[in-house]
């Protein structure tokens, strides 16, 4: 297919029409537009599974990508460039996250006209997430760090009206602001990063930063005294943290559950939090050539064992889910940082997946049940059949049990992370990596299990609780009535709204679509000679290729290279960055992971089987009650943020500079000039009553008067007195006219 | 020779008859030293060679105005305003107050010496001419100018004397008190 | 001994002392003595440059209008002499000053 901007636009532009349509006239469409934003989505899956149709099974190869550009702007003067760029990159990465983006997001939207239809909040949620999507959109399909920045601040825009759509709750107000604030922080040092770039390369496309790692352009440069691919990939990291809510930009992901459900499910779980994790796969050879991987791998592996551990006491399912979104973006990150490129981007795409299911599972739970906190849920089982399908399936897949997705992307990273740790020579303190990593695996498995058990398991206990949880929305239309104590919990039906898209995308959990095979080895070939589709394809950017690549307006001809890849290649591609010499070492390390990471996952699912079903073991909650504390209050980190940092630090700064403007500016600058304003206006008094009105006014009528009483002199009347003044004047005009 | 003694005595005449005028402080004597004086001018209006001017002046001037102007004074009371000084120059020969007097002379001072200015550029532009004797009569010619030339001006003046009769009529009428 | 200068020079006197009675004397009748002795020194002004400047009579016509003038301009102004009389009982010139100020 052509790539032109017919076939490219409607991606990014559909939601952002339907944005539009439902801003303006949300109120006056039926059912307020969630059908409209529903479709915008379905039109943009279509033209994205034709991008990775085009790309996955078309002709190919494996570093074959699409630019396009156009000049936004241009300023340049004689010789300083001032030129800006934008234009779509498109590789098989890309291909790949656009399609699940679109996809996920319309089974979302699906999901969310039931879910939120009879919320008093219906018509604005479905303002802005199709809005969101857009820009999700638009951030994929961007090849340059600007737009990128762009849409990365209309995701956290959106996110900030999301996550405080109950806008009458006071709380959801705090936790926007805590949101966009903390994701602000992380942006700040992305700008910085992005302009450092700017300045030095002169560009800031992927390709020509690619192309200026390999030139080697980025030798010598200094920023501050530190090497410029050092400062800039930190910066850009740190932008990363923030939107993916690494340690310690973690603390705005657990309050921004304030949102509606679904909403967390695509923000917070799916899409945006996976930004962070794309934009350092994107930027990966900057981070490598900056020497920062390690610093990448050890902020994920403390995020991933940090966020597990927290989650091991939270009763709310919705925080469940946001420590676990937290871990597992960890994961990911241990994953770019480790260089395991390929595993860390199918971490993504399975997190996705997976993590919206789980998601918009708990989302129906809440829905029937009206009621969150898990000790007053249970024995679900019964009632909500579908429901607790699609999240078993998706907590089998997060836990990292074999035959499911999770499994395939996590054990690969975890390989990884154990040659890295303990076998490539790096420094000793990097074995701290792995052990994190498959420590926090192991919990995974744990939490994850004692929810599902929680929840679904055992006797139903909101029968006991006597309070009115009121959530916001009201009954689906039809059975059961609204008990005076006690809610009734509807039963499931088999609603295309509310169950198909749960199963579709727990459909997408099973490990052989990302992997090939049943097991993600060898063994059982699906997709014939096509099999490890997704690691032969996806890898990381050799930048040598991308040196003197022309650039194409989006008029010109499509010129990727066609050419297929051979069978033969699929063996010995081993997902990294060219082939390695360590392959052996390699290999082994991934067999011992494998057996570890099973071993480890299937003892937390065993543990968890004993504490909550079969009660043998009782809830650690009770044994360790200190560490307990110290979990449930989050490691004291927000407290440490609002108590010590804001009130005690910066608010005492603020106050300084507070005393500063008031004090001594305002009154001197500003208040000083009411001072002068007098004595001008004094002046002014004075010049206006003595000049202007004596002299001027006053004094022209006094002038007149004088002049008067000499001109009436000549008045006198008398006729022989006129008679003297003709002859004087005749006499003088012939004296001095000389006629 | 008998020109110019005409002359002379007539440019005597009308000379002291007009200061005359200027100085006689009773306004009776004032009118007859003015008809004096205009029978001098026509005499040197003869010596012009004027004679139908000069008897024109003659019958109109002082035939008409003067007795004219001895009427007004008999009817407004005729007095004879004293002067009030007390010094020397208000008892000068005059009607006036001294200060009138005093201005008026010197007004007039200026006036004669602007003129004089005046004249003498005259006078050095056109040399003295000496006539011979020969008066032709201007009657004739004078009737064909009026007729001929300067009709409009003459019939105009007809139109003039009307509305001064008409006027002067108007105006001193006796009013009912 | 009659040359154009001697006739300029006696209408020339003849108008300064005119000048000076209207001037100088206070009553209005006396001032239109002094208006006709301007009057006639004009004519004379006129006549004897008729006679010694150019060769017509133009001169001569124009003096006989100035005595038409002269004779309507009296009649009126005594006419006015008369009313002033009639109103404010008295001729004197500093009598008449409404025009004041």
């Amino acid at each position: 297919m052509e790539y032109t901007v017919g076939s490219i636009a409607p991606i990014f532009l559909a939601p952002v029409i339907a944005f539009v349509i439902n801003a303006f006239f949300g109120r006056r469409l039926p059912r307020q537009g969630d059908w409209l934003a529903a479709f915008s989505i379905f039109v943009s899956f279509i033209f994205s599974a034709r991008i990775f149709s085009d790309f996955i099974f078309g002709k190919f190869a494996t570093d074959s990508y699409v630019h396009k550009t156009f000049t936004w702007f241009d300023l340049s003067y004689g010789t300083q460039i001032f030129k800006v760029d934008m234009g779509i990159y498109i590789d098989n990465m890309a291909a790949i996250m656009l399609l699940m983006v679109s996809g996920v997001a319309f089974l979302i939207h699906v999901f969310s006209t039931w879910y939120m239809e009879h919320d008093e909040k219906h018509g604005r949620f479905f303002i802005f997430l199709p809005l969101f999507t857009s820009a999700m959109l638009g951030l994929v399909l961007s090849d340059n760090l600007f737009s990128l920045f762009i849409f990365w601040e209309i995701m956290g825009f959106c996110s900030y009206s999301l996550i405080g759509i109950y806008n009458k709750k006071e709380k959801a107000g705090d936790a926007s602001i805590k949101a966009f604030m903390t994701t602000r922080v992380g942006d700040v040092f992305l700008l910085l990063g992005i302009v450092a770039l700017w300045m030095t390369i002169g560009s800031v496309s992927y390709v020509d930063i690619y192309a200026a790692i390999a030139e080697g352009k980025f030798a010598g440069q200094t920023v501050l005294g530190i090497s410029l691919a050092t400062f800039a990939g930190v910066c850009i990291f740190l932008g990363g943290m923030g939107k993916s809510a690494q340690f310690p930009l973690h603390v705005w992901l657990p309050d921004a559950m304030m949102g509606p459900t679904p909403g967390s499910a695509l923000i917070h779980a799916a899409t945006m939090v996976a930004a962070g994790v794309y934009l350092s796969l994107r930027m990966y050879p900057l981070m490598v050539l900056g020497d920062i991987t390690w610093f990448i791998a050890v902020i994920g592996a403390i995020t991933a064992f940090g966020a597990a551990t927290i989650a091991l006491v939270q009763t709310d399912i919705k925080a469940v889910l946001a420590f676990s979104t937290i871990s597992q973006l960890g994961y990911m990150m241990i994953g770019v940082g480790v260089g395991s490129y390929n595993a860390a981007f199918m971490h993504l795409i399975t997190h996705a997946v997976f993590k919206a299911c789980l998601f918009l599972s708990a989302g129906s739970v809440i829905h029937s049940v009206h009621e969150q906190e898990m000790p007053k849920l249970g024995g679900l089982r019964k009632h909500l059949p579908y429901t607790f399908f699609a999240m078993m399936c998706c907590t089998l897949a997060i836990a990292g049990i074999p035959f499911f997705s999770g499994f395939v992307s996590k054990d690969r990273i975890l390989g990884d992370a154990l040659y890295f740790g303990f076998m490539s020579g790096q420094h000793p303190l990097m074995a701290i990596v792995p052990i994190l990593g498959f420590a926090g695996a192991g919990l995974t498995a744990f939490y994850m299990f004692r929810m599902m058990f929680l929840t679904f398991f055992g006797e139903n206990r909101s029968q006991q609780s006597h309070n009115d949880h009121h959530h916001g929305h009201g009954h689906k239309a039809g059975s059961h009535g609204h008990g005076h104590d006690a809610h009734e919990i509807h039963d499931e039906h088999l609603d295309f709204r509310s169950n198909v898209p749960l199963l579709i995308l727990t459909l997408f959990t099973l490990g052989f679509w990302y992997a090939g095979t049943l097991t993600g080895q060898s063994f059982g070939n699906v997709f014939g000679k096509k099999k490890e589709w997704f690691k032969i394809l996806v890898e990381a950017p050799k930048v040598e290729k991308f040196v003197n690549k022309p650039r194409q307006q989006f008029s010109g001809v499509d010129s990727r290279d066609k050419t297929e890849l051979l069978p033969a290649e699929y063996h010995h591609q081993t997902g990294y960055a060219g082939p390695n010499p360590n392959e052996h070492k390699i290999h082994s390390a991934h067999t011992i992971g494998a057996i570890l990471s099973i071993i480890i996952a299937f003892a937390g699912v065993f543990l968890a089987f004993l504490m909550y079903i079969k009660r043998v073991v009782k809830p650690w909650s009770d044994t360790f009650q200190g560490i307990t504390t110290v979990l449930k209050n989050k490691y004291y980190i927000d407290n440490l943020y609002v108590d010590i940092i804001i009130k005690k630090g910066l608010l005492g700064f603020n106050r300084a500079l507070a005393w500063f403007d008031m004090g001594v500016y305002d009154r001197f600058a500003v208040d000083g000039w009411a001072h002068v304003n007098r004595v001008i206006f004094k002046a002014s008094k004075w010049f206006d009553n003595v000049v202007v009105d004596a002299i001027g006014v006053d004094g022209t009528g006094v002038a007149v008067n004088l002049f008067n009483l000499v001109l009436r002199i000549f008045q006198s009347g008398e006729i022989q007195f006129y008679f003297v003044m003709l002859i004087t004047v005749l006499a003088s005009y012939i004296w001095t006219l000389k006629i | 020779m008998f020109m110019q003694l005409l002359f002379g005595l007539s440019a005597l005449l009308t000379l002291s008859g007009a200061i005359a005028v200027l100085v006689t402080k009773n306004i009776m004597h004032a009118c007859i030293f003015l008809l004096a004086s205009l029978i001098g001018i026509a005499g040197l209006y003869a010596t012009l060679g004027a004679d139908f001017v000069a008897v024109t002046q003659i019958m109109v001037y002082v035939g008409g105005i003067v007795i004219l102007m001895i009427f007004a004074v008999m009817l407004t009371g005729g007095k004879d305003f004293v002067s009030r000084a007390q010094n020397l120059l208000g008892l000068a020969p005059s009607m006036g107050n001294k200060w009138t007097y005093t201005v008026g002379l010197l007004v007039s001072l200026v006036f004669l010496l602007t003129n004089v200015k005046l004249i003498s550029s005259i006078v050095k532009s056109h040399p003295a001419k000496t006539f011979g004797n020969e008066f032709p009569s201007t009657v004739n010619q004078l009737g064909h100018l009026l007729i001929k030339d300067h009709v409009l001006a003459f019939e105009l003046s007809s139109v003039l004397l009307l509305g001064a009769l008409v006027g002067a009529a108007m105006i001193a009428r006796p009013r009912k008190q | 001994m009659m040359s154009l200068a001697s006739y300029l020079i006696i209408s020339l006197a003849l108008f300064v002392i005119g000048l000076a009675v209207m001037l100088s004397r206070k009553s209005i009748v006396a001032i239109l003595l002094g208006i006709e002795l301007v009057l006639n020194a004009a004519a004379l002004n006129f006549v004897a440059y008729s006679r010694y400047v150019t060769n017509n009579l133009d001169g001569h016509i124009f003096s006989l209008f100035i005595i038409v003038i002269a004779a309507a301009e009296a009649a009126v102004g005594l006419a006015i002499v008369i009313r002033f009389f009639q109103i404010k009982e008295t001729i004197h010139i500093d009598e008449a000053t409404q025009l004041r100020n």
